[in-house]
């Protein structure tokens, strides 16, 4: 698959430049960039297609266009093991999708288990156990044609009942933890030994990029029964039974998880390697050593330790492929408490500019400089946050927020709105504090510096583990809170998770007494949000999710500070072809090694 | 002998107890929610209150408490809350030969640079070497074991490519395998008890070299080297058994952070995550492993003692 260019070379030059302004040849004001819904939907997206995707994200380079060639153009062949470290993380409790609740956990089991879709690096679904599908016109009902002929780890036949058999254990809360995802599901039926149906309650946009999703969704990733009933649900957590390229042949807890090629996987061109061998590795330092000593080929897990990724990219040997990461980071500001309390944000915003505490609100979101934040916290990698929604769901995401937002940094406002409050030049404002983890403990100390050195206020760290943090942040019980989210494939996941009254981060464990709304409530946006949740047009879908995410901009639901980067770091001699380079995942089925 | 030694088992039976009594309180009040943690970003409220009631954090303390007890006096330590509920004796289980191997290349790798760093510096009193070897002793006493890790990663894995930079072998896989994946951990977190070790031969030798059986077996024309060998380093040896019997137990439990660099899955890392993700049977059952081997360590000390000097009589 890594074919080099047989070409002369000056005709070799000419068709790469072909192939260069084909891929450049759109409206940048048409969002479909001059594709059809048919070359974006399908269980195959063409080469064309994702050349087209690349140039209209800007991240499309002549590398790209090497006829064949992935994300970088090794000379590769099929086979080989392939040693993997997983970074700050120190074992996989578990790859049962319905107890996953960590990216760097999907990142395995995406290697294991399959679902009916999975997404393409262009976050749009793709057939996986599901050959195609349809949808009525009411938007509600989806009918699967699943694949036929594929096998389970363990040898049992993939059929209906096992779609079925994962959605009554994902929909029991003792069984899964994403039970909340099926919510919107009404039932399932099956119409044949290959044939189901979902009916939903509603229309629901994200149903295939996120409920039916082998990675992230996980609540419809397909578990064996078989499986499940012989191992226990303990000893499949560690050892997973799945339809996936990889089968798990060994899991030392805490030590390595051992994944061999699937001989029986339905596409028998993947997947490329032998074998896997996955180790967690907590410290930054030892995985920067392993990596450069060659004990392991790529590096997966939670995101690479900022301060290392210049010495990687200097690093020959290695090399380091940087994309938008589907998240955003930012600060919380506790809207009950003094001086930043607000108490209706369903107010049109030049009201709520006239509010103390709205304003105090304000100011602290534009003393942010958010390109200065990324260069001394992370290191220059990131792209600076105005809302939830990613530069990596592209289509969907704003890049005029940064100039338009009132969150837009201007360091001459935030102080004249400060001063407006009752501040002027910080005097007076009351040391805050600011909950951080301890990972996050640098980020937080650039906050309190470029907050002091902006608008003159004081900031206090307040240091916690992550559930001590998680269960303040939830009940309401902090000024600051610096956390953000991760594995963010959909428009749901930056708004129905964060912004909306209900939301799952959003006060859901406050005194509903004193605090009848959480981190952030406005009517408007409810109902955009919900909305856009149930708008299967994609153009009406993303007006309203830019509004959506606008308001909250602009009403200041959060300080937002960064999106993070997607970096991964390989050797030299692995082939991690473009097709895999799925923002946050670690797909590992068309990979290759070389040497 | 025998009704001495039942008199430690019952002792150290307490111990363990209290110990573990003490943590299980402990853990509930340290702020922070289990199912928090766990459940994340799935954060649905029925999970929540489903598991909740599955482990019991529904029930008042002392139910839990008394629970968690007459489940231990069975055996049994439980299941851990996080992820795929694997019994907790499943996880030590597989993390104490890791620890185990460690502690005791480290225990090997520290006695190896101690006792003939401890002689020398003895025999040599006031000389340069000995200021030489004391000057070496406080530099590992004080250099921070993880530092140094990482050193040793840097120069022999990163630099050299003699040793693999992380990770674990068991025994099982061939013996150079786990030896190679060993020897750095080992040197990381040996060296700073080689240094206790060997300040404590220094001093205890000087003491003995000082008495007078010592003088009269040196007046009789022995050579140096059976002096130093046959009488006095034997004599030397019991205070430094006790501090190597600590030694030992510190290593089991306080290699964590070597563990942690180099990727280890041992005992002191199930403690600290059990306590990251407020874990409470695992943190439990690792509090009880670490309390039993720092106990069955110091018995097997006191019970050297007599082997090494037949004049201490336990009884």
């Amino acid at each position: 698959m890594t074919d080099s260019p047989r070409l002369p070379r000056s005709k070799f030059r000419a068709s790469l430049r072909d192939r260069w302004n084909e891929a450049h040849d759109f409206d940048p004001a048409d969002p479909l960039v001059g594709l059809s819904r048919h070359d974006l939907s399908g269980p195959v997206i063409e080469r064309r297609t994702v050349l087209r995707l690349l140039a209209a994200s800007g991240v499309l380079t002549a590398a790209h266009l090497l006829p064949g060639v992935g994300v970088r153009p090794a000379r590769a062949a099929a086979g080989g093991t392939l040693r993997a470290g997983w970074a700050a993380v120190g074992e996989f409790r578990t790859i049962d999708p319905a107890q996953i609740n960590q990216v760097l956990l999907f990142q395995i089991s995406s290697n294991v288990l399959s679902g009916l879709t999975h997404i393409n690096p262009q976050l749009q679904a793709e057939g996986d156990l599901a050959v195609d599908w349809t949808v009525d016109d009411t938007g509600t009902q989806y009918t699967f044609n699943l694949r036929e002929g594929v096998t389970f780890h363990n040898g049992d036949p993939f059929t209906a009942d096992d779609v079925i058999f994962t959605y009554e254990r994902s929909s029991d809360p003792d069984q899964s933890i994403h039970s909340r995802v099926l919510a919107n599901v009404a039932g399932i039926e099956k119409l044949g030994s290959h044939k189901v149906r979902f009916s939903l309650k509603a229309p629901q946009a994200s149903f295939l990029v996120k409920t039916l999703e082998r990675s992230s969704g996980r609540a419809m990733t397909i578990v064996s029964r078989g499986a499940l009933a012989s191992m226990g649900a303990s000893d499949y957590g560690l050892r997973a039974v799945g339809t996936g390229p990889f089968r798990v042949t060994d899991h030392k807890l805490g030590q390595s998880m051992t994944l061999e090629r699937f001989e029986n996987y339905y596409d028998p061109e993947r997947p490329k390697l032998d074998k896997i061998v996955i180790t967690p590795i907590i410290d930054p330092e030892p995985l920067a050593a392993a990596i450069e000593a060659g004990d392991i080929h790529i590096i997966g897990g939670n995101p690479v330790a900022p301060e290392l990724v210049d010495r990687f990219e200097a690093n020959p040997d290695l090399n380091v492929s940087t994309v938008p990461a589907p998240g955003f980071q930012g600060v919380f500001l506790n809207p009950w408490r003094d001086p930043m309390q607000v108490s209706d944000f369903s107010k049109p915003i030049e009201e709520l500019k006239r509010e103390p505490g709205f304003m105090v609100r304000l100011a602290i979101a534009k003393a942010i400089d958010r390109d200065l934040y990324i260069r001394q916290a992370q290191f220059g990698r990131g792209t600076p946050a105005y809302g939830t929604i990613n530069p990596a769901m592209g289509f969907y995401f704003d890049d005029t927020l940064g100039e338009t937002s009132e969150q837009a940094f201007d360091m001459e406002a935030a102080r004249k709105l400060l001063a407006d409050a009752g501040f002027p030049n910080g005097d007076g404002f009351p040391t805050l504090k600011i909950l951080c983890t301890p990972a996050a403990r640098r980020d937080c100390l650039v906050i309190k510096n470029l907050l002091k050195k902006s608008i003159g206020i004081d900031i206090e760290l307040d240091t916690k583990d992550f559930p001590v943090l998680l269960d303040e942040f939830q009940t309401m019980n902090f000024d600051l809170c610096r956390l953000g989210s991760g594995g963010d494939f959909d428009p749901d996941d930056g708004l129905v998770d964060w912004v909306q009254t209900e939301s799952k981060f959003n006060g859901r464990k406050r005194n509903k007494d004193e605090m009848p709304f959480g981190l952030f409530s406005d009517p408007e946006v409810d109902d955009l949000v919900a909305r856009q949740s149930a708008t299967a047009d994609v153009e009406a879908r993303r007006t309203l999710v830019q509004k959506a995410n606008r308001i909250t901009s602009d009403k200041v639901a959060q300080a937002f500070l960064f999106h993070p980067a997607d970096v991964q770091v390989t050797r030299k001699e692995v082939d991690f072809p473009v097709k895999s380079r799925i923002p946050g995942l670690v797909d590992m089925d068309r990979v290759t090694l070389s040497g | 002998m025998t009704g001495y030694l039942l008199r430690r088992c019952l002792g150290a039976v307490v111990v363990m107890w209290a110990v573990a009594t003490l943590v299980f309180f402990m853990l509930r009040i340290v702020p922070g929610d289990p199912l928090s943690a766990m459940l994340f970003d799935a954060a649905d409220p029925a999970a929540a209150d489903e598991l909740r009631i599955k482990f019991g954090l529904d029930q008042p303390l002392p139910v839990q408490y008394a629970k968690w007890f007459w489940l231990v006096l069975q055996g049994d330590l439980g299941n851990s809350i996080y992820g795929s509920r694997i019994p907790v004796s499943q996880i030590l289980i597989e993390a104490a030969p890791r620890t185990f191997s460690l502690a005791v290349l480290a225990f090997v790798v520290s006695v190896l640079i101690a006792i003939p760093a401890g002689l020398i510096s003895a025999l040599k009193r006031g000389q340069p070497i000995d200021h030489g070897v004391t000057f070496i002793a406080f530099l590992g006493l004080s250099m921070p074991d993880f530092w140094l890790g990482i050193l040793l990663i840097i120069l022999f894995a990163a630099s050299l490519g003699w040793l693999p930079a992380i990770g674990y072998e068991p025994l099982s896989n061939g013996f150079w395998p786990w030896l190679s994946h060993l020897i750095l951990p080992a040197i990381a977190a040996g060296t700073a008890f080689s240094a206790i070790i060997a300040r404590m031969v220094r001093s205890s030798m000087l003491e003995v070299l000082k008495t007078d059986y010592v003088r009269v077996a040196a007046a009789r024309g022995l050579t140096p080297w059976r002096v130093v060998m046959g009488y006095a380093f034997p004599n030397a040896l019991i205070p430094v058994i006790t501090v190597m019997g600590i030694a030992f137990g510190l290593l089991m439990a306080a290699a964590v952070v070597v563990e942690t660099v180099f990727a280890i899955k041992g005992l002191g890392r199930i403690l600290i995550e059990g306590i990251l993700n407020r874990d409470y049977p695992v943190v439990q059952g690792a509090i009880l492993a670490v309390s039993f081997i720092f106990v069955f360590v110091n018995l097997l000390v006191d019970v050297l003692y007599v082997a090494i000097d037949p004049r201490i009589r336990i009884e």
